[in-house]
């Protein structure tokens, strides 16, 4: 897909970060969340950026943090939400679940849940999020499975919990739920655990195969870059960030991703602009859509996956002219190279 | 009997300059149709068959209806097939 043919008024679907706040530290975190930040946007504003996105036609609000049902007023901007018409996905760790909360779930044809687990067994599983959070995200997952809610595990895969995938794929099941991966990837929290909890080349071409044998796992970001060509035709083949997604961050600004909330990627403030007016003239916007990394523009599979995640390359390199380091020629030269 | 095309379940649509937008939520996919300024998402609200869509494409470019039918309907016939519209009954 060629963004410049097909432009979008608006994002598909945008990451929405409502509160820095968390009552888990765990070691990946994206946003290295664990008080609120100072000058979060209140539900009022929270409620006319909700308008803003209505008018667009924003599909998707995905929701994440922090974990956001300690924002006071999140499941009232919940409601709200889903009275514009506006589909939502809730981020959560699964161990602040209230009453109130599950009744706002069930039944609900607006909204989905994903719990982030990280190891089928509490040894793996603790060590990232936390002594003691295994037995409370399963307590969590038990009090909204075999309700009318569209729910899936998540867990970011790293060298701790690989081999514990279809265990994970297993357990998920086993609550009527669907398994979800996502990429660990080098922002907040996680740069300082990226040397040690990064896949190695291996692990990569092993997770690479996995994925392409079982298309019932669920891929959320940024997979296309590692994966083969069966699996690259269930989504994406560039990286979504200011093509169809954005982030909002807990105090109104916006950014391509929720993995480049960087000074350099800044696009705005809703307090100061719209959000159309960012979406349309920021220049990081206008940067990320044209981006294209030089490094990988001789490559022979660059029309597949254009340069990866930059999320990846920046973090490594802190340049968003080199390849996602884990893409799969990346890998895969590392593999031919290694002394057997 | 007049069949009218609808959005299938939660499948959510809006007008982008190159044509259509289709969201699938249930399966996180978009589908793109690049029909310009043909079609509507007012043209799946279930109130319009495809020969309705024809003609009031017809009527708004000043082309034949028949040849209008040509390109329409193999892309209705192919939403369905992928379910992001289905048939109602009108």
């Amino acid at each position: 897909m060629k963004y410049a043919d097909w432009p979008l008024s608006a994002p598909v679907n945008l990451t929405w970060e409502i509160t820095r706040r968390c009552n888990l530290r765990c070691i990946h975190c994206l946003s290295d969340s664990s008080l609120a930040a100072e000058g979060e946007l209140d539900f009022e504003e929270c409620r006319g950026i909700v308008d803003q996105l209505a008018e667009l036609n924003v599909f998707e609000i995905n929701f994440g943090g922090g974990e956001p049902l300690l924002k006071e007023h999140f499941l009232p901007l919940l409601r709200y939400i889903h009275s514009r018409g506006i589909v939502t996905c809730i981020s959560t760790n699964g161990t602040l679940l209230t009453d109130e909360a599950v009744d706002c779930f069930t039944g609900n044809p607006l909204v989905n849940v994903q719990v982030s687990l990280d190891g089928a067994t509490s040894d793996v599983n603790d060590r990232i999020r936390g002594e003691g959070t295994y037995n409370r995200i399963i307590r969590g997952i038990e009090r909204l499975a075999g309700k009318d809610i569209p729910l899936s595990i998540n867990t970011v895969v790293t060298s701790l919990n690989f081999r514990q995938l279809p265990r994970m794929k297993e357990l998920a099941l086993s609550y009527g739920a669907g398994l979800r991966v996502s990429r660990f990837r080098p922002s907040g929290r996680a740069r300082d655990s990226w040397d040690t909890l990064k896949l190695s080349p291996a692990q990569l071409r092993e997770l690479s195969a996995w994925l392409n044998d079982d298309p019932t796992i669920l891929t959320g970001d940024s997979f296309f870059s590692i994966s083969q060509d069966g699996r690259r035709r269930l989504g994406l083949d560039i990286c979504g960030a200011c093509r169809m997604t954005a982030c909002i961050d807990p105090v109104g600004s916006v950014f391509p991703c929720a993995f480049m909330q960087e000074k350099d990627f800044y696009g705005g403030n809703l307090r100061e602009a719209s959000f159309k007016n960012i979406w349309e003239n920021a220049a990081a916007f206008k940067y990320f859509r044209r981006l294209e990394p030089e490094s990988c523009r001789i490559c022979p599979r660059f029309d597949k996956c254009h340069g990866g995640c930059p999320a990846v390359a920046y973090f490594v390199s802190r340049d968003l002219n080199r390849a996602d380091t884990e893409c799969l020629v990346s890998w895969s030269h590392d593999l031919a190279s290694a002394p057997i | 009997m007049n069949m009218a095309c609808r959005l299938a379940d939660r499948v959510r649509v809006r007008k982008e300059s190159w044509g259509l937008l289709f969201y699938l939520p249930a399966r996180h996919r978009v589908c793109f149709v690049k029909s310009r300024d043909w079609l509507y998402p007012r043209h799946f609200d279930g109130t319009w068959t495809p020969g309705d869509i024809a003609a009031d494409v017809a009527r708004r470019t000043a082309l034949p209806v028949e040849k209008v039918e040509r390109c329409l309907y193999p892309l209705t016939d192919r939403l369905k097939k992928d379910r992001v519209i289905t048939d109602e009954v009108r």
